[in-house]
């Protein structure tokens, strides 16, 4: 079964005597076991976008923070408004970005392709997701653990200023197709 | 002595059918009752007797010259009329005008075409040419943008492209209905999907003022030159022959000069996104 953040999103908590503890925690720890066995390698990242012009040992730093997550339709990875704490890059399938104006009222504002980066909120504050993102076919997702990049950043500054000039050439884009978006409606 | 054709005149061109594309958008077919031929991304003037001429760039082959296609969105007084026009009628066809594709300059390259809404009129007649010259073309790749999956034209020619060998088609729409499956985004989000080789490639954009501006702005990003990129620009075209004044920009007569351009001739121009 494929870790998700709607099954964080139960909030069940499990009381042992003083300690209490998320039912998402036991069942993301128990999924840990799963996912580390669909590591990546630094071939498996060459071929992909997002990884473009990285050096094998850069590559290898993302490596050391990441897993794979798997969804299936209908899954949401995450929803608007969320906190994030992982940074997602598409390795394979489908998803769908949107905006919710209500609980059933969802606004799909585009579709994410292979290789390309989301959920940048995770490593700017305040944290919190902009969109939700849902998988429209079964999809494979590397999850980059965003504290964790944020140390490797500091640790390392050629490594960070190329993985933020990246982020915000994502979010020049994604901005730059909403004004698109947007003259498309004003010039109707 | 042969005789000269008067360039202000029409030739008669018989209505043989009429395909309707989208709820705003439909392709008529013509033939020409004489001699007729033009270059891909050149453009006439079709005209219905008593109502008026607007410019259009063909949309078939100019490989096939017994007839002719041409795909009308309803904007306006004639456009609005035409679309109310029934096979076996008689229009007018003035022209060819303008400079096409230099489509010369594609052989050796990847071209790569980003197109939007009607904007993939002169482009399926620039894939039709493309098609006869692919054994001197490295690859063609098509991004194509609609508002809606309804207001896609030409459906058929996607997977008919896909399964052309050097050809690839992408489509995307702004607002997906129940049945979409594909891309969600403007044209451009589909750029992010495709392999190019830019340094040898060119890159031809067709569609809304809207839609060459922004696709222009990402293709300079992505490392395109000025030169590398063709613009089909949509003027007010009239005469056709540069004199009337009507498609003016800047130094340019677009029907005269035009309709293609590459963004390094126009990009100076404050009037090229108007």
């Amino acid at each position: 079964m494929a870790p998700s953040l709607h099954i964080r999103r139960l909030n069940i908590i499990l009381k042992f005597g003083n300690k209490q503890i998320g039912v998402h925690k036991v069942i993301k720890s128990c999924l840990n076991f799963k996912l580390k066995e669909m590591e990546l390698t630094i071939n498996d990242l060459k071929n992909v976008r997002f990884f473009d012009n990285y050096k094998d040992e850069q590559l290898k730093i993302f490596i050391g923070i990441s897993s794979v997550k798997e969804f299936k339709v209908k899954d949401i990875l995450f929803e608007q408004y969320d906190e994030l704490n992982e940074i997602y890059v598409l390795l394979t399938g489908c998803l769908s970005l949107g905006i919710s104006l209500s609980k059933e009222k969802r606004i799909i504002l585009g579709t994410l392709e292979e290789g390309q980066l989301f959920s940048w909120s995770a490593v700017f504050s305040p944290y919190i997701s902009t969109a939700w993102v849902m998988a429209t076919c079964p999809t494979k997702v590397m999850a980059i653990d965003a504290k964790k990049l944020i140390l490797e950043f500091e640790k390392n500054c050629e490594f960070g200023f190329k993985t933020m000039s990246k982020i915000a050439q994502t979010v020049s884009h994604r901005l730059s197709d909403t004004r698109f978006q947007l003259m498309n409606q004003l010039t109707l | 002595m042969q005789e000269t054709r008067n360039i202000y005149t029409s030739i008669k061109a018989r209505l043989t059918d009429v395909i309707e594309e989208s709820p705003s958008i439909k392709t008529f077919v013509l033939v020409p009752e004489d001699e007729f031929s033009f270059k891909t991304g050149q453009f006439i003037e079709l005209s219905v007797d008593g109502i008026g001429e607007a410019p259009f760039t063909p949309s078939s082959s100019p490989l096939i010259t017994e007839k002719l296609e041409v795909t009308v969105m309803k904007t306006g007084y004639v456009t609005d009329y035409m679309h109310m026009l029934k096979p076996g009628v008689y229009m007018g066809i003035r022209g060819p005008y303008g400079r096409g594709y230099p489509v010369e300059k594609f052989f050796g390259k990847e071209v790569l075409i980003l197109g939007g809404g009607c904007g993939l009129a002169p482009i399926r007649s620039l894939l039709f040419t493309l098609e006869s010259i692919k054994d001197k073309l490295v690859k063609v790749i098509l991004c194509y943008g609609s508002k809606s999956p309804a207001d896609c034209i030409y459906k058929p020619l996607f997977d008919k492209l896909n399964s052309t060998e050097k050809f690839e088609a992408y489509r995307t729409v702004d607002r997906a209905d129940e049945e979409w499956d594909g891309s969600v985004g403007v044209a451009t989000t589909l750029l992010n999907k495709i392999q190019i080789d830019i340094k040898n490639s060119v890159a031809v954009v067709c569609g809304p003022p809207v839609m060459m501006k922004f696709g222009t702005i990402r293709l300079l990003e992505m490392g395109y030159s000025d030169d590398q990129i063709y613009l089909s620009m949509e003027k007010n075209m009239s005469c056709g022959l540069g004199k009337c004044g009507h498609c003016m920009m800047g130094e340019f007569f677009v029907c005269r000069d035009g309709p293609v351009f590459t963004y390094k001739e126009i990009k100076h121009n404050p009037e090229i996104w108007k």
